[in-house]
């Protein structure tokens, strides 16, 4: 469903992606873990179009969405949970789930996404008019994702979501994320909680200073030496 | 009893600074665009009210429909060569500086450095005021209050309510992400620098009710209006038309107890001390955090 | 080279003072005499403004103020009060210089002051003023004043020609002034503040300082200009002094010459006085704002740097092509006055700087050595010694996000620690609050026995304390040379431009960069903009150099020349924190490890053992189960 082949990424002139290739079939939960500064955000940020890859594709459901413009992406069937959540601090809980569907494929679903949505987090029904800048940190992270699945995207592309959370919310995050795969949407999940990332994917891949440097089954990075060595560096 | 008058006929009077004002807030909170050639749109929809309705006879409040419509094309003309050029907040505003003289130039070349004003017989406002008790309030500051009211309520209406106008919120919150949801900058800015331009029209139509026109009017605007926008709150509709019944009103009341040369005076005094001690104005529009 | 710029000025002086006789020698009209004295006047108000908002970057929209404030002394105490007329100019520029000082004091204290605010609260003052002259009778009160003609020395026969020497002594001394900062520690503690202000201040530029200084001179030239400039006006009002003419003038010329050169404005000055008066002699004056709006929009937009700077690429052409066009014309003489001519030269100067150029320009010679061929290895780590900075208990909230909690630290003389952890864990943080960037919320942190707190940056980095940042942030309109140099002018051995300059060439070479000193850093790469923070940071003769994510981007051949550079800067004797997610590079390089997680201080110790704790292993990887302190 998305195959990235040969992937370089600049910001300036420095690079920081190297011939990166992966691949994601349908329904599949893909890791990509590797220490902080590995380039797994960069990586998030070309998927999504916001910075351009310099060289290599990005095909997504038999798409070549390589240097689309990021608000054309969102379209074709992938949506973003930002590292940091990054919601509409001032807008109301509603608006942000709202702002989710604004893609065009999206938008005529609305409400029928926002039911799902809503019983998938009934924290987010009760405190719907709230500012989004009000909410908990864990409260965030629900409504990232809550708005990411509005734009009822084939693929959901998770960057860091456990990041600054509490080790109980981190639970709950990834709870959701593997309620979300068992309903058949395929998830990339970006984490440095290494051991968290392997537990509930299928398959992963560790990427260190730019590169990939091994694929495979999540118990197989998990016991191999690469883990540690790179993101241990011993 | 003068001065509770003063104070009325200035806040009255400051609405009209408010309209001039709204577009000018939004686009900067919005687009971080400080778009100076709006005072220009403003001059260009007063002219025109004075032109159709001077030659015409049509109704001067009608004449807003073709201001307005005018001065929508301009503004988001304007705003996609800001978008063609990539400009940054500040070139924003020296590039629509050039804007702005050269609007005054054509402006002054088309219809004289002369006082314009438009007569009694086509214009039915211009003269008259409504008595209420002692207090008596000239029509055409009474209409720009009432215009001020319903400009910032369907403002707030279309951002809030509106599926675009809550985009163009998210938009001003966080430009990357709402992108990557779909939201399409472009046109949205430009919608909303359209939007801008309709209002400078009106406020444009407002002037020439009540005033006089020449063409270097926006000079004396600028100085006002910015204090406006800023007591306001950039990008913020509600603190602005306070700010400027407030800015209005202490005009007035400065003017009756002291003199009337030394309302600038107070104003931008207040203007300094808000940047310096309330740079985000002195409405408070929304609580986060 | 360096003399060139002189010999300018000079000519300059020389051909004003000139002026005079040529304008009798030829017999022309005494219009020469005032329109030179117009671009005098021009001349002398952009500079000042030029000084101000173009060296350092803060753009001023009340010029109008200083030359208001001017103005009005003139007319107040010579027109009214019959005071001598340079007492008055002297009173006038001082008062002006006062107001600067005023204007800088609330804005520059102002914390996270940026450009636009600044530009908005210099377009208020003038409104105030203006309404403080309206409102007093004792300077106006709204009724204009008449300004006499002076008495003036006989020799010089007219009053044209009075006000024109008045008026040149005032533009070659603005001049001068603009020219001897360019040239001096002024000047370039403006350019360090215009392309990086936090940087600046972190080499040890007192950037206040000199932001104040530059306003001041802004205001004094600015005033005693309006006072002069007055003494031609014979009526002064409120409308004609503070309208939006001198601010708005004073920006298109210096846009327009160019505002990294000295003579930049005057050059723009000559250009729109030129063009206002053959507009307006022509009949086309109600096309002058027109065209003045249509050169400010294509400046910013085509050619932000300005004139000057396309015409010193090449100078020969550009005066030639002016010269022979004002020759040519005034010898063929069949068509218009010597000012027709000079609008022409000027006109035709344009069109050559603006000619395509057949030189690619952008291809650096890189034919020399690359910096990792040039450097040596080396090894053996210095002795821990006497402390340098002691932090003890720092705690810093964002709002209500605790960043670091009681962290305390020693760094000791030769050290080498490798500050790592998770994303969000504090590194940086911390190593703003060594480098003085920003205030602790508890704890205290001592850089050789001084407590920092209420210190503001730039006496920080003059107590030892030099850093680097993650993304590099050179100073970008200046060489890499100049870049150093700066650092070594404001470091905690001061030295004048000349002298930095030449010992920049040494701080370039410890880092492997002298090949490339004169280039700028957008030619360069990444790795070389990396290296060039090491050379600047070293340049200020640090103790403690704290290094943020040296490393970040680079391949693996850079960061193996990039750790031989790290080497030796501490071979040198500097002891260095450095901040760096490659592990296997802190393990290599530090002498000690702290890890930091959730803002609190996680282990410390020598690498081996520290990255085998288990906590650091979970911190790292997340392990299930382990409860993190929250």
């Amino acid at each position: 469903m998305l195959e990235v082949t040969d992937l370089d990424v600049f910001y300036g002139d420095a690079q920081a992606l190297w011939d990166v290739s992966l691949r994601l079939d349908e329904g599949e939960v893909v890791s990509i873990v590797g220490s902080n500064g590995a380039g797994k955000s960069t990586l998030v940020n070309s998927l999504m179009g916001i910075v351009p890859a310099r060289r290599g594709s990005v095909v997504l459901a038999g798409a070549d969405i390589t240097g689309m413009p990021g608000h054309h992406i969102c379209g074709s069937g992938m949506a973003i949970v930002p590292e940091g959540r990054r919601l509409f601090p001032g807008l109301s809980v509603a608006d942000n789930l709202d702002l989710g569907a604004f893609n065009v494929e999206a938008r005529p679903h609305r409400a029928e996404s926002l039911e799902r949505v809503e019983t998938l987090f009934p924290r987010l029904a009760e405190r719907r008019h709230q500012l989004a800048g009000n909410l908990s940190g864990g409260e965030q992270q629900m409504l990232a994702i809550g708005r990411a699945l509005m734009a009822r995207p084939r693929l959901l592309l998770m960057d860091e979501p456990s990041l600054g959370l509490a080790p109980v919310v981190v639970d709950e995050v990834f709870e959701v994320v593997a309620n979300v795969a068992a309903s058949g949407m395929g998830v990339l999940l970006v984490e440095q909680n290494v051991v968290r990332a392997l537990e509930i994917s299928d398959r992963a891949y560790l990427l260190s200073e730019g590169r990939i440097v091994m694929e495979g089954e999540p118990a197989e990075l998990a016991r191999s030496p690469e883990i540690r060595s790179t993101v241990l560096g011993v | 009893m003068s001065e509770l008058q003063a104070a009325i006929f200035g806040a009255l009077s400051g609405s009209l600074f408010a309209v001039m004002a709204l577009g000018l807030s939004l686009l900067w909170g919005f687009l971080k665009i400080i778009n100076l050639a709006h005072f220009g749109m403003v001059l260009i929809g007063a002219y025109l009210t004075f032109e159709v309705a001077t030659s015409t006879g049509l109704d001067p409040l009608l004449t807003v429909v073709i201001g307005a419509a005018a001065m929508f094309v301009l503004g988001a003309v304007v705003q996609a060569g800001f978008e063609r050029w990539q400009v940054s907040e500040f070139n924003s505003l020296l590039i629509s500086y050039g804007l702005l003289i050269i609007t005054v130039q054509v402006v002054s070349n088309v219809w004289t450095a002369d006082f314009q004003r438009m007569g009694t017989d086509v214009n039915p406002y211009g003269a008259n005021s409504i008595r209420i008790g002692a207090l008596s309030l000239p029509l055409p500051t009474l209409l720009a209050a009432g215009f001020a009211v319903v400009l910032v309520v369907a403002g707030k209406l279309v951002l809030e309510r509106t599926y675009a106008g809550r985009a163009l919120q998210a938009f001003g919150q966080d430009r990357e992400i709402a992108s990557a949801f779909g939201i399409d900058h472009r046109k949205l800015s430009i919608l909303l620098a359209g939007m801008a331009g309709a209002t400078a029209a009106i406020a444009g139509m407002l002037h020439a009710l009540g005033e006089s026109l020449h063409p270097d009017a926006p000079f004396e605007w600028v100085g006002r209006v910015f204090a406006i926008v800023i007591l306001g709150g950039i990008g913020n509709l509600t603190g602005t038309l306070y700010a400027g019944l407030l800015v209005g009103a202490i005009s007035g009341l400065t003017a009756a107890i002291w003199s009337p040369s030394a309302s600038p005076f107070v104003v931008f005094s207040m203007v300094v001390l808000a940047l310096v001690f309330r740079p985000t104005g002195l409405f408070p529009s929304k609580a986060v955090h | 080279m360096r003399n060139r710029g002189w010999i300018g000025l000079a000519l300059v002086a020389v051909g004003l003072a000139v002026v005079p006789l040529l304008v009798e020698v030829l017999d022309l009209s005494t219009f020469y005499l005032v329109f030179l004295s117009g671009i005098l006047f021009w001349t002398a108000q952009s500079t000042s403004w030029n000084i101000l908002s173009g060296y350092s970057g803060y753009f001023s929209f009340g010029q109008g103020a200083f030359y208001g404030v001017g103005v009005y002394s003139m007319a107040v105490l010579f027109g009214r009060h019959g005071l001598d007329w340079l007492v008055a100019l002297a009173i006038g520029g001082l008062l002006a210089m006062l107001l600067g000082l005023g204007i800088g004091f609330v804005a520059f204290r102002l914390r996270s002051l940026r450009g636009e605010i600044f530009a908005l609260l210099t377009l208020a003052v003038p409104f105030i003023l203006a309404a403080l002259v309206r409102l007093s009778d004792t300077i106006d009160g709204g009724q204009g004043i008449v300004v006499p003609v002076p008495e003036f020395p006989e020799a010089l026969g007219s009053f044209q020609s009075f006000f024109y020497v008045c008026s040149a002594v005032v533009g070659v001394f603005a001049l001068t002034v603009a020219f001897v900062m360019e040239r001096t520690r002024y000047g370039w503690a403006l350019f360090a503040v215009r392309d990086d202000e936090a940087v600046a201040e972190g080499l040890g530029v007192p950037t206040f300082r000199h932001k104040m200084i530059a306003i001041a001179a802004n205001g004094l030239i600015g005033g005693v200009s309006g006072a002069v400039f007055g003494l031609n006006l014979g009526f002064i009002s409120v409308e004609g002094t503070f309208n939006l003419t001198v601010p708005l003038f004073v920006i298109v010329m210096s846009v327009l010459g160019g505002r990294n050169h000295w003579a930049g404005p005057m050059l723009g000055a000559v250009y729109i006085h030129t063009l206002q008066n053959r507009l307006a002699d022509s009949g086309f004056e109600g096309w002058s704002l027109i065209v003045l709006g249509g050169i400010l929009i294509l400046l910013v937009v085509l050619a932000p740097e300005g004139l000057m700077a396309r015409m010193r690429r090449r100078p020969w052409l550009v005066s030639g092509a002016l010269v022979a066009t004002l020759l040519g014309l005034g010898l063929w003489g069949g068509w218009g006055q010597p000012v027709d001519w000079l609008a022409v030269g000027l006109a035709a100067a344009v069109v050559v700087a603006f000619l395509p150029s057949k030189r690619r320009s952008g291809v650096t010679a890189r034919a020399r050595p690359s910096a990792a061929e040039r450097l040596y290895e080396d090894e053996t780590p210095g002795e821990r010694g006497r402390p340098l900075v002691v932090a003890e208990g720092v705690t810093k909230d964002f709002g209500g996000v605790h960043a670091l909690r009681g962290v305390s630290l020693t760094v000791s003389e030769g050290e080498l620690i490798g500050l790592v952890g998770p994303n969000g864990s504090g590194k940086t943080t911390l190593v703003n609050l060594i480098a003085g960037a920003s205030r602790l919320t508890a704890g205290t942190i001592a850089v050789d026995g001084t407590n920092l707190a209420g210190i503001p940056q730039h006496r920080v980095a003059h107590l030892g304390i030099a850093r680097t940042y993650q993304i590099p942030r050179p100073f970008s309109t200046m060489t890499l040379r100049d870049n150093v140099a700066v650092a070594i002018m404001f470091g905690r051995d001061p030295h004048g431009l000349s002298e930095a300059r030449a010992a920049a060439e040494e701080f370039l070479s410890l880092v492997g960069l002298d090949h490339l000193a004169a280039e700028y850093p957008g030619k360069v790469n990444l790795h070389e903009r990396q290296l060039l923070e090491m050379a600047r940071a070293m340049a200020t003769r640090p103790s403690v150099l704290l290094l943020d994510e040296a490393l970040a981007g680079l391949n693996p051949v850079e960061v193996d020349n990039a750790v031989r550079v790290v080497r030796r800067i501490h071979d040198s004797g500097v002891a260095i924190v450095f901040v760096e997610h490659v592990l296997r590079v802190v393990n290599q390089l530090a002498t000690r490890i702290v890890v930091l997680d959730h803002g609190v201080l996680l282990a410390e110790g020598d690498p081996a053992a520290v990255m085998s704790d288990p906590a650091v292993v979970s911190a790292y990887l997340g392990k299930e189960g382990h409860a993190r302190s929250h």
